[in-house]
């Protein structure tokens, strides 16, 4: 009797605690749903699925393959493959490699002034450094290398073939090369160099306009080319527009990028990334501090598919917040920000945390930078031997001829870009 | 009433909980290493079938542990979702890219496109293609199929399928795409020298069979019997090509089986097209380190034989490979054959295609040829009894040019094999392939002298 008297005494509170539960625990569902939706879907029943799919093909492998094969390595393999297959950028470090990247190998002092990324399966130059050793011998950007020291390259990723392009100075490396339109597979051998000189070089062509070449970035690319466009201001006849070529250029960080692109743009924002770890999704601004231009003048920006990460950073930066035209081909399209993260066995895994998108919002990673105006389609055969032919120089290359006549036109490159689309 | 509703709404909401939290919790234990991730787990337990935990050694369950931790970090923290199942493949294909070069992964929809290929018969129309100074080029209409009734040429250049251009399309691509159901129809325009402008040809797809054997004779009762790889129908072509040659060369004094060139294809057909050449004894044997690989193929005995006590002249080049490899090691140990040309590739590891349960599959490299007297065939090749090299590049030619020299006779239907098989050889082209004129000297001057003073192999 009593209970029940408790009961109606407390039924309207309950009655209203019920209420406000049901908000509460509907806003639960909604939540948990939310939160654990893509858990839901894409998680543990079908992660259990795939990896007992890769059980399986071990389970196989390991009974029935012709020879014995070392676990580690097969192990070492899947994880690698697993982060080859994400992106150029994502790799995978052993145990021993990870040890050779903490303490920084002594000596590594040369290299050969490549950039390599993984891309259909194969090795392939991103981009060959100006007149570096591999450039040289005439290896160019979207070569593939099949073999190196006669050793066939499979499942490598790109930061681990870049190690193998390191190493004392004079140390020479054999390559072989598959080149797009050569039958035969071309030999190289390449002698490692230390990286000297500027990334920077700028020039006059014609009276009035610049011409200024990024090779790649490195921490003192901001620096050199604030003198270089500090230089080309004091020219006596006032500069009418810059060319800026940033083609076969994929060596350079995204922060390396935002400061040389703060050079041209002060404080104006540059670049964001987005992730899906919170603090991965960010905007990228210029300090004015940095800014080296007196005043703005019209740019066109070279670029091609050897265009990729600090470059491109650079040139979807210029384009948006300079007005620059952009001109020749997409750009590889390959800008995030990478982790390193440690794995309790020793090794370690390189990941794309983090894609950047230009100002206006397009993407770049996988996508590249479209052209505001396509280069002129280039006439020249393909180079089916190792004496490929030396670059024109600025004023007698053909897209330099191109940008200039853009700048010429005096038509601001707002324009000039929307009469050509 | 209302105390009904409060327990049934709290029951519920608790069901609903624990649905979730039973999702989440074993993902997160997975993620932090200590629990054995997938034998653990009730749910992917019972999933498992068969042995395949129990024997993996306790290395690679560590290893499994630290790959689980991977895939968990990318899953979460990678820039963008990604298919678990590509992490997986990806993975897979990395631990096979640690194996040998004959070794290979293939995702549901590569699996698929092999079985349509290896079994020698697809639904299209007829003709080989390639890309030739990256324009899509037809090589050859294969004679009585749809595409060489509508009447497309060796040389044509297919500018648009479906109306698709073909422009930057990949050669695998397109066969994809000029492949289909049958009785379907596929319009290629065609651009051909002649042509004022490209021209459409619609065409209906049908079951085509793919022919591995091409033929021809030679005066004085020599057949000359071309493999150019070993599929389903390889022995049944072969038999049927001997018996035709039975009947059009009486008598039949010798036969040239050329193999130069032939990657090979499918083993069971090795063992068949020996066996038409002999009548007993070993064909090959296979060894691996599961005894379950081992195995031995053997002439069927008492069968009848077209070919009979024919003379027989095999001959190999560094481009047979694999089933052809066979053919001819089988035939040189049992003497049935004198085996001519220059080594071969050395291409004798078995592999066998291991179907995985959702669909992809994994070729695997599980075992070795040897010839009949116990040599390994894999990196030593077969050693020809008479050695013949191919003409020497004259100079200022590659080899390169030679061959694109031999492409284009073939384009214009010069090729050995590209004119009926009954019309006898001439002089004239014979002079172009010496290993065969050789080949042809010694059937003429059977048995050859050259061999019975060579030591036993």
């Amino acid at each position: 009797m009593e209970n029940g008297k408790l009961k109606n005494q407390q039924q309207p509170g309950v009655f209203r605690r019920g209420r406000v539960w049901k908000v509460v625990a509907i806003f639960l569902i909604l939540a948990a749903a939310l939160y654990w939706q893509p858990l839901y879907s894409a998680g543990p029943v079908q992660g259990y699925d795939s990896l007992r799919l890769l059980t399986e093909a071990l389970y196989e492998i390991s009974q029935k393959f012709v020879y014995q094969k070392s676990e580690d390595e097969m192990m070492d393999g899947a994880l690698r493959g697993m982060m080859n297959s994400l992106d150029p950028d994502s790799s995978f470090l052993s145990p021993l490699e990870y040890k050779d990247l903490r303490d920084g190998k002594k000596g590594q002092v040369a290299e050969a002034g490549v950039e390599l990324i993984f891309k259909d399966h194969l090795l392939t130059v991103a981009s060959a450094l100006d007149n570096g050793p591999a450039y040289r011998t005439g290896l160019r950007q979207g070569d593939h290398i099949l073999k190196v020291n006669g050793h066939l390259v499979r499942n490598l990723t790109g930061q681990e073939a870049a190690r193998r392009f390191q190493g004392p100075p004079n140390t020479a490396i054999k390559l072989q090369v598959i080149r797009n339109g050569v039958v035969k597979p071309l030999d190289f051998t390449v002698t490692l160099e230390p990286l000297t000189g500027s990334s920077v070089n700028s020039q006059m062509v014609g009276d009035s306009l610049g011409y200024i070449r990024i090779g790649y970035f490195n921490d003192a690319t901001h620096r050199d080319l604030a003198s270089a466009i500090k230089a080309l201001q004091r020219q006596p006849t006032p500069l009418r527009g810059v060319v800026l070529d940033l083609r076969n250029n994929a060596r350079g960080t995204l922060e390396q990028g935002v400061r040389s692109a703060s050079v041209w743009l002060g404080d104006k924002q540059i670049i964001s990334t987005k992730g899906r770890i919170p603090e991965t999704t960010q905007a990228y601004q210029g300090k004015v501090q940095d800014l080296a231009w007196k005043s703005p003048v019209p740019v066109v920006v070279l670029i091609d598919p050897g265009t990729a990460r600090a470059a491109e950073v650079m040139a979807a930066a210029l384009k948006d917040q300079a007005g620059a035209v952009l001109l020749g081909e997409k750009s590889l399209g390959l800008c995030g920000l990478n982790r390193l993260m440690p794995l309790p066995d020793g090794s370690a895994l390189i990941m794309t945390v983090a894609q950047c998108y230009t100002v206006q919002g397009h993407k770049i990673q996988g996508k590249g930078l479209e052209p505001d105006i396509p280069g002129k389609k280039l006439t020249a055969p393909v180079a089916t031997s190792k004496d490929t032919p030396k670059p024109p120089s600025p004023d007698q290359d053909p897209w330099v001829i191109q940008a200039v006549e853009i700048l010429k036109s005096g038509k601001p490159p707002k324009l000039a870009h929307k009469g050509d689309s | 009433m209302r105390k009904i509703r409060k327990y049934w709404f709290l029951g519920s909401l608790a069901i609903i909980m624990a649905v979730l939290l039973c999702r989440y919790l074993p993902f997160t234990v997975e993620a932090q290493t200590e629990t054995p991730l997938w034998p653990g787990a009730e749910a992917g337990a019972q999933a498992l079938k068969g042995p395949a935990l129990t024997l993996l050694t306790p290395t690679t369950d560590a290893k499994l542990r630290v790959f689980a931790q991977a895939l968990a970090l990318v899953e979460e923290q990678y820039a963008e979702p990604k298919p678990v199942k590509d992490l997986v493949y990806g993975a897979i294909q990395g631990v096979v890219s640690t194996l040998d070069p004959h070794s290979s992964f293939m995702n549901p929809e590569d699996f698929r496109e092999l079985q349509i290929e290896t079994k020698g018969k697809f639904s299209g129309i007829g003709i080989e293609i390639t890309m030739k100074d990256r324009i899509l080029t037809v090589v050859s209409p294969i004679e009585g199929t749809p595409a060489y009734q509508a009447g497309l040429m060796a040389g044509d250049q297919i500018v648009k399928i479906n109306g698709q251009t073909t422009k930057n399309m990949s050669l695998t691509e397109a066969v994809k795409m000029i492949r289909g159901p049958k009785n379907s129809k596929v319009t290629l325009t065609i651009n051909r020298e002649g042509f004022t402008q490209p021209r459409d040809f619609s065409i209906v797809r049908e079951i085509i069979p793919i022919r591995s054997i091409k033929a021809r004779i030679l005066d004085g009762g020599i057949g000359y019997i071309r493999l150019s790889t070993f599929q389903d129908q390889t022995d049944s072509d072969l038999r049927a090509m001997l018996k035709k040659m039975q009947q059009r060369l009486s008598p039949f004094k010798g036969l040239v089986l050329d193999l130069r060139n032939d990657p090979g294809g499918l083993l069971d057909q090795a063992v068949r097209v020996a066996d038409e050449f002999l009548s007993s004894g070993l064909i090959v044997y296979t060894e691996g380190r599961n005894p379950q690989q081992s195995m031995r193929f053997y002439a069927r005995a008492g069968h009848k034989l077209e070919s009979a006590s024919v003379p027989l002249v095999v001959l190999i080049n560094e481009g047979s490979a694999s089933a052809s490899e066979i053919v001819a090691g089988a035939l040189k140990d049992q003497k049935r054959a004198v085996i001519m040309g220059t080594k071969s590739f050395g291409k004798g590891s078995v592999q066998t295609i291991i179907p995985l349960e959702d669909g992809s599959a994994l070729r695997l490299t599980t075992a070795l040829y040897y010839t009949p007297s116990g040599q390994v065939i894999n990196e030593k090749g077969i050693i020809p009894d008479i050695l013949v090299e191919e003409k020497q590049p004259p100079p200022g030619k590659t080899l390169q040019n030679l061959r694109d020299e031999a492409m284009a006779k073939h384009m214009k239907k010069e090729g050995l094999t590209d004119k009926p098989w009954d019309r006898p050889i001439t002089t004239a082209e014979l002079d172009q392939d010496l290993p065969l004129k050789r080949a042809v000297e010694v059937l003429r001057t059977w048995p050859p002298k050259k061999l019975a003073q060579q030591p036993k192999g």
